[in-house]
């Protein structure tokens, strides 16, 4: 079975032709959680890394960048970051110290014998605040630290709208089968 | 009680135009319900900039929900979902200084919607 992949205004336009030709289908949406260090703050644009610039710093995109201030990861069981550590190395950029969790987004479509499909990767939102956190390592009487948060973006903003005549399907996983009929 | 009536050649035009006339208003109907109720879907990708697309969006009383930085293509994206009642558009913008820049806007609404889109953003 071949595999098509469309970008978003491919993907939406063939579910229009195909909702204008009567055409019966059914559109199949698979939505993961991954933390697989797969997005850290170097490769970000730097409309993005703007958001992170109260605790870390990086000279330009793909640069190291480095902790600017103590912090916390409350995503990541509270991990603790010290001032100046790095955070993503310029000479490992595929594999960040600094992960950013996303939503694996995937949407097919099944016609004639072939899957098109659209996916994208939807970041989760930072969010830095400050803290009174007390413990081994900020004593008893506690200290004001930065704790970075991660954000699960809105269902709704991730999905595609679609007229409400058009079936979506959730699915946890799609297994791509390889039919040899057709050499025979 | 059903009441007969004979039919000859003069009522015979009668009863096909009443007949017309009731076939005409009961479409009429549809047609009122299908601009209101009915939603159409239509992506358009266009080399415009986005304030324009946003100003052409907010004359139409469309307002902005929320944002997501997602990925697709190896590109980072600014997706953003303008809502009014029960009607949708999204816009993906790629983000930095790509050249060109052509948001993807995908609309779910109305004809009449669709068509103001396009015609603000010079279709």
């Amino acid at each position: 079975m071949p595999l098509y992949e469309c970008n978003e205004h491919q993907f939406v336009e063939n579910i229009r032709r195909l909702l204008e030709s009567n055409e019966r289908f059914l559109v199949n949406r698979k939505m993961m959680l991954h933390d697989d260090a797969k997005y850290g703050p170097a490769i970000m644009p730097d409309h993005e890394f703007k958001r992170y610039e109260i605790i870390c710093t990086r000279k330009s995109v793909n640069s190291t960048v480095y902790a600017k201030v103590p912090f916390i990861d409350n995503f990541h069981h509270s991990r603790m970051y010290e001032e100046g550590e790095n955070l993503h190395s310029a000479s490992a950029l595929l594999f960040p110290r600094m992960s950013v969790p996303y939503y694996r987004v995937e949407y097919s479509v099944n016609v004639w014998g072939g899957t098109y499909f659209f996916a994208f990767d939807a970041l989760f939102n930072p969010e830095v605040v400050i803290e009174k956190r007390s413990g081994r390592r900020f004593g008893k009487e506690g200290t004001l630290v930065h704790v970075l948060r991660y954000n699960p973006p809105d269902e709704r903003v991730l999905a595609i709208n679609l007229p409400k005549e058009v079936m979506v399907f959730d699915v946890k996983h799609m297994v791509r089968v390889i039919d040899h009929s057709s050499n025979f | 009680m059903l009441k007969k009536y004979h039919m000859n050649i003069y009522n015979r035009n009668l009863f096909h135009q009443s007949a017309t006339n009731f076939y005409t208003r009961n479409t009429k109907k549809i047609s009122v319900q299908e601009k209101k109720g009915v939603q159409k879907l239509k992506s358009i990708s266009v080399l415009v900039p986005f304030e324009r697309v946003q100003v052409s969006l907010s004359e139409i009383g469309f307002l902005l929900d929320d944002t997501v930085t997602i990925v697709a293509d190896g590109k980072f994206w600014n997706k953003m979902l303008y809502v009014r009642d029960n009607e949708t558009i999204s816009v993906s913008e790629e983000i930095g200084d790509a050249y060109p820049k052509d948001p993807i806007i995908t609309i779910c609404g109305s004809r009449m919607t669709i068509s103001k889109v396009v015609k603000g953003i010079g279709g």
